[in-house]
């Protein structure tokens, strides 16, 4: 099938004499609302959204799941900015810049461009996988272990640069992190680590109780003894009760049009690594915009360009994770994982053969991808608009309501083990604040722990094999070789040792430079 | 000197896990006779070496920073300890606490209702009955919604009433 074939046939797929185009147009209210509540997460969404589809016949189906998870991602941003609470880890760095915008009356501002960012990233990539599917899901499989570990220390690696004043506590913050990632069984021989004879931690540290708390429920407890808070008809931030809807202008969205080019290019080629995905991406995009940016002392005060980094990153690398669940059978995520499921039920055959045995699945799914993007915009900032004059009730109600919100969104996922969790987490989150530590380096961490070590395990016993015991020498070797074993990883990895010793000579150079 | 007393407190419990928890079951005999595999405490003892050496220097660096600071002393560490426990963030701490244990007996519409009446008089609600009915219609709605609108299953509690009244609500649609 021509790429000019595969495009009529998934157009006429998704309009499908109307009915289809208005059953998207319900996906994408359904997603987006599901994603913005806490506690019905991408996942969720998808599940929920497979009821419709019991009496679908398989291409209106995957039309319809495909739509509600693409919105329900992007409606995960909106709780982001709103609350600080990220629906998903790729939505923790839209809380650095959205949530400071929102507290200064700019709600819709920020999530508004946090809607056209993650339309213009899921566009871009849902673009880019109709041309390249098939070439880039050989690129895919190409990829070693000794390369995603590589990729994955990239992330990990951003830390040095998350906050350039204070290394030495971004860097703890980190470490502590990756050590709660080591809680429970360790990924290849299932052995009990820190869990501390506590039998519930035995399958790991629960990373959504983990966040909630670490970002919700602490910045609740910072308010509660915040003395100008206690106007509290003034609603958040002293806003005094109004909440701006107003949306960004065309010369602001302009302004970041490179942001969004550069960070929708890179969030598709980290999506499409399998098992890499969105929050990888997005931390690695906002804090690439952060060292490019003329105004880096202004990420994090609430500034649009680091939303749009964020969203548009998370959103591409969930249209670029498509390609190896489509075409290799990999989900990349939880939520892909679900999307995998729903779509083997009404008979799609994932895996390299899709593309000859059915084609019109694959294009059914790229055209809706493209289509809800597009709409997407429209319907969600209607939606978001709504949302954002939640802002204006007054905090003795929304400070609560937040908290309710947290518990539902923390047992949802750990049971009455994750609502201890966060609340842990968010008292920790305090002491984190006065101890000067950075929680979102403890996030990076954490969410990229379990991965760097699996990946690492699996390149070091698949590097330079031995039969008899190691003796010092092997273990050398076997390090490097699954270190600098490939090219792409050899690279990645000198790009890693560069910039995690850029604080010893950045200073040196500065001063030479002068 | 709270944060020097975190750092030092940080340090101890990293170094006490080192030795203790770092590998709490035995390890399989066929896993550590593979000569190519990893040791499973090798990544956790990595990263705590890491954390510890960089703990070492940061305490280092805060009792450098604060040398003739007059805040910095024990003294005046109680005393800020003592204002901190009458804050209205430690009795937050301590509603939230205490609602996560409440949790599993109580079940959520309890839980949430006691949960939001508190934690909206700590923040300044002077309104007690109004904050009273909105907190009870809150929770009431906030577990339709979820539980019985989403199938996000939420706790029902262990009393039987509770348990009964919250099945009511989640067939209530």
């Amino acid at each position: 099938m021509s790429l000019g074939q595969m495009f009529a046939s998934g157009l006429s797929a998704v309009w499908g004499g109307g009915t289809m185009f208005l059953m998207v147009v319900l996906a994408i209210i359904l997603g987006t609302i599901f994603g913005a509540l806490p506690g019905v997460s991408a996942t969720m969404a998808v599940a929920l959204g497979l009821t419709f589809t019991y009496t679908m016949g398989p291409v209106p189906a995957i039309v319809f799941l495909v739509a509600i998870y693409c919105s329900s991602i992007t409606g995960g941003s909106i709780t982001a900015i709103l609350f600080k609470i990220p629906g998903v880890p790729s939505s923790a760095p839209t809380t650095f810049d959205g949530y400071p915008m929102a507290q200064r009356g700019e709600a819709g501002k920020a999530l508004g461009v946090a809607l056209i960012a993650s339309a213009v990233g899921g566009l871009f990539s849902a673009l880019v996988m109709f041309l390249l599917s098939e070439p880039l899901a050989k690129a895919a499989l190409a990829f070693g272990q000794g390369d995603l570990f590589a990729i994955t220390f990239l992330g990990l690696s951003i830390l040095v640069v998350l906050d350039t004043d204070h290394i030495l506590t971004t860097i703890i913050s980190g470490l502590l992190g990756l050590l709660l990632a080591c809680v429970g069984q360790d990924p290849m021989a299932g052995v009990a680590r820190l869990t501390f004879g506590q039998v519930n931690l035995l399958s790991g540290m629960e990373m959504i109780p983990v966040l909630i708390g670490l970002f919700a429920v602490t910045e609740v407890l910072k308010q509660t003894n915040t003395k100008k808070r206690l106007s509290a008809d003034d609603g958040v931030g002293g806003t005094k009760g109004k909440v701006n809807t107003k949306m960004p202008t065309l010369k602001e969205l302009l302004s970041i049009k490179w942001v969004l080019l550069r960070c929708s290019i890179v969030g598709t080629v980290v999506g499409i690594l399998p098992g890499a995905g969105a929050t990888i991406a997005s931390f690695m995009c906002y804090t690439m915009e952060n060292k490019l940016s003329k105004y880096p002392e202004k990420f994090g005060t609430g500034i649009i360009d680091g939303i749009a980094a964020s969203e548009a990153a998370n959103n591409s690398a969930t249209g670029g994770a498509m390609v190896p669940l489509l075409c290799l059978g990999i989900p990349g995520g939880n939520a892909a994982a679900v999307m995998a499921s729903a779509l083997a039920l009404k008979g799609v055959q994932m895996g390299p053969l899709l593309l000859t045995n059915q084609p019109e699945y694959l294009s059914a799914t790229f055209i809706t991808m493209i289509i809800t993007n597009i709409l997407m915009v429209i319907v969600a900032i209607g939606i978001a608009k709504v949302f954002a004059q939640i802002l204006a009730i007054p905090y003795y109600y929304l400070g609560p309501i937040i908290l309710l919100l947290a518990t539902i969104g923390s047992y949802s996922e750990g049971g009455f083990v994750g609502v201890k969790v966060m609340v842990i987490a968010g008292i920790f989150g305090i002491i984190v604040k006065y101890m000067h530590l950075n929680s979102a380096a403890i996030v990076l961490g954490l969410v990229l722990g379990g991965m760097c070590e699996a990946h690492f395990s699996l390149a070091f016993q698949g590097a330079h094999i031995v039969t008899q015991p190691m003796t010092f020498s092997d273990i050398m070797q076997k390090i490097f070789g699954a270190l600098f074993g490939t090219p792409i990883a050899a690279v990645v990895m000198t790009v890693c040792i560069l910039m995690l010793l850029s604080p010893l000579y950045m200073p040196l150079l500065k001063k030479a430079k002068k | 000197m709270f944060e020097l007393f975190c750092n030092i407190g940080l340090f101890v419990f990293l170094v006490y896990s080192y030795f203790t928890h770092v590998i709490e079951a035995k390890i399989p005999k066929s896993y550590l006779k593979n000569p190519n595999v990893i040791h499973p405490s090798a990544w956790p003892k990595a990263i705590i070496i890491l954390l510890l050496i960089c703990l070492a220097v940061n305490i280092y660096k805060i009792i450098k920073k604060n040398k003739g600071n007059p805040d910095f002393t024990f003294a005046k560490f109680v005393e800020n300890s003592k204002e901190f426990f009458k804050s209205k963030m430690f009795i937050g701490m301590l509603i939230l606490i205490a609602a996560s244990f409440l949790l599993e007996p109580l079940g959520f519409v309890v839980t949430a209702a006691l949960l939001m009446f508190s934690y909206g008089l700590l923040l300044g609600e002077k309104k007690v009955w109004r904050m009273a009915i909105v907190s009870v219609v809150v929770a009431l709605l906030m577990h339709i919604l979820f539980s019985g609108l989403l199938d996000v299953t939420l706790p029902r509690g262990e009393v039987p009433f509770l348990r009964n009244f919250a099945l009511f609500l989640e067939n209530l649609f």
